[in-house]
């Protein structure tokens, strides 16, 4: 039972991960940069949401949506203001480094913004669905962690349906495979560019309302869970998002397991030791050289 | 030939990069219906002016097409109102399918993929390379060089073109391979397109073109 409840407990950590690792890979296929500041759209929503709620006293749908809409636009004009200058403007030769720059920039804004309206306490968004964890044939799962999965594979699933099926969707790979190329077939970079980075702050932030009542968070957990979502997003190539969602799900699962029959404390030690090793003995087949090749 | 008829009209085209002046105040039209190729050595501003023109860099000097200003440095605006560029070196999506990349010309004019898989321009391209159609499903990026300049000039028709611009067709290809791109390119012209070919060497521009531009040193002129 323990390895069941270890791996069920594993599959809902991994697939916050692997839905981050989606995000930072599609917006790197779109732009060829890296969102440093993705985890942080996480944070911001969750305790928005519980600051909403709890603190000023809107109700739970309210505090949601608002705290959403107030992610998207400052996504938006984030995007309007300064990326477009870093990416679109007399310095677009450089624009790789200055917007990596920038949305390292943005992680630590949010940060500190988080840390004067929220402060330095653990706080979570009110469970979604309260009550006691779900059990069945010996086997646990919070109700948190099921919508949590339940998230994942819409979004998932609606992400993929988009590019599979739709002509937008193929639109947003072509900017990533070839901006050039795509400007020549009528496509406007810029407009996939801001959808992506607004449409991925947003999933960002619904993934934190969703599992805050899990982890807790506190203004800096945002990097962490970016930190993560880079490593999977890494073994997928950075391009890949298929492969970043499966290497989300691994290294959740490997984390619990580790977590659960190595060591609580030295978990997260072994974990990045065996993954660092996957690296070193299998570059290629972990997408590691496609990712520096481009 | 008056303005009204004129397919493209460029006025005192200039194009620059940094202080480098590639084009240097081209003056030319190309009639509906017409073939017209620009010739020059290599280096001398050629598809500079095609650069400008369809609005890949930006510009100095007006281009009209059909009568209507085109914006400047506006690829996209361009490709939606009948100017579409095939660019040197094909620019395609190497890891989409051929199809896909196919497909994609139709961009300029629906966002919808049945009525982009239904259209006119899209069976038409598809139907002009034949030895394409085992290799739809293929990678871009794994196919021969004939094959993926077949597939640039495929999305270019897709897109529905009144005026197609086609930078360097043949560079780098096999001559039995050129000699089949160009005779897709006559059919093209045939069916009233109207054509604007790039090519270094005036002969083989003129079997297919009737009329040429000669770039030399950023200057347009007509031999």
């Amino acid at each position: 039972m323990k390895f069941g409840n270890l791996v069920i407990a594993g599959i809902v950590t991994g697939s916050i991960y692997a839905t981050f690792a989606v995000c930072v890979s599609v917006w790197y296929r779109v732009s060829n940069i890296l969102n440093l500041a993705v985890g942080d759209f996480a944070m911001a929503g969750a305790l928005g949401v519980d600051n909403l709620y709890r603190v000023k006293g809107l109700p739970l749908p309210a505090a949601i949506a608002a705290t959403l809409v107030v992610i998207a636009v400052f996504a938006y004009l984030y995007d309007q203001v300064v990326l477009r200058i870093a990416q679109d403007g007399p310095r677009r030769a450089e624009g790789i480094v200055v917007t990596f720059f920038f949305t390292f920039a943005l992680s630590f804004f949010i940060d500190g913004v988080a840390k004067m309206l929220f402060g330095t306490d653990v706080h979570a968004a009110p469970a979604l669905w309260a009550g006691q964890s779900l059990a069945f044939a010996g086997l646990h799962l919070e109700r948190a962690g099921l919508l949590v999965l339940a998230c994942a594979v819409i979004i998932g699933g609606a992400f993929w349906l988009y590019i599979r099926y739709t002509l937008g969707g193929k639109a947003l790979e072509a900017c990533g495979e070839n901006p050039v190329g795509a400007r020549i077939a009528g496509i406007d970079t810029r407009r996939y560019r801001r959808l992506i980075f607004v449409g991925t702050a947003v999933i960002a932030a619904v993934f934190g309302i969703v599992e805050s009542p899990i982890t807790g968070y506190t203004y800096l957990s945002g990097a962490t869970i970016s930190l993560t979502g880079f490593l999977a997003a890494a073994y997928g190539g950075f391009r890949k998002p298929g492969r970043a969602l499966l290497a989300g799900l691994f290294i959740g699962i490997l984390e619990a397991l580790l977590g659960g029959y190595v060591s609580a404390e030295y978990g997260d030690t072994v974990l990045y030791a065996i993954l660092a090793a996957l690296v070193l003995a299998w570059p290629r087949g972990l997408g590691f050289e496609s990712a520096v090749s481009g | 030939m008056s303005s009204e008829t004129a397919a493209l009209k460029v006025s005192n085209l200039s194009v620059s990069y940094g202080n480098v002046v590639a084009v240097h105040d081209a003056t030319f039209t190309v009639a509906e219906g017409e073939a017209c190729a620009i010739t020059g050595p290599n280096g001398n501003g050629k598809s500079s002016i095609l650069m400008g023109v369809t609005g890949m860099v930006r510009r100095r000097g007006t281009v009209e097409i059909f009568g209507t200003p085109a914006k400047n440095g506006d690829v996209r605006w361009a490709a939606r109102h009948g100017l579409t560029l095939v660019p040197e070196r094909r620019q395609l999506y190497p890891d989409l399918s051929a199809a896909d990349n196919i497909i994609l010309g139709c961009y300029a004019w629906t966002r919808s993929i049945s009525k982009a898989r239904k259209s006119g321009p899209f069976g038409k391209a598809i139907e002009l390379f034949p030895e394409l159609k085992p290799h739809l499903k293929q990678a871009a990026g794994t196919l021969s060089g004939g094959q993926q300049q077949m597939v640039a000039i495929a999305r270019g028709l897709a897109s529905d073109p009144k005026i197609l611009a086609v930078d360097e067709p043949c560079l780098g290809l096999a001559e039995a391979i050129a000699k089949r791109v160009y005779d897709v390119l006559a059919s093209i012209h045939e069916q009233g397109t109207t054509l604007i070919v790039v090519e270094e060497a005036p002969k083989r521009a003129l079997t297919l073109c009737n009329r040429r531009v000669e770039v030399r040193n950023g200057m347009a002129g007509t031999p």
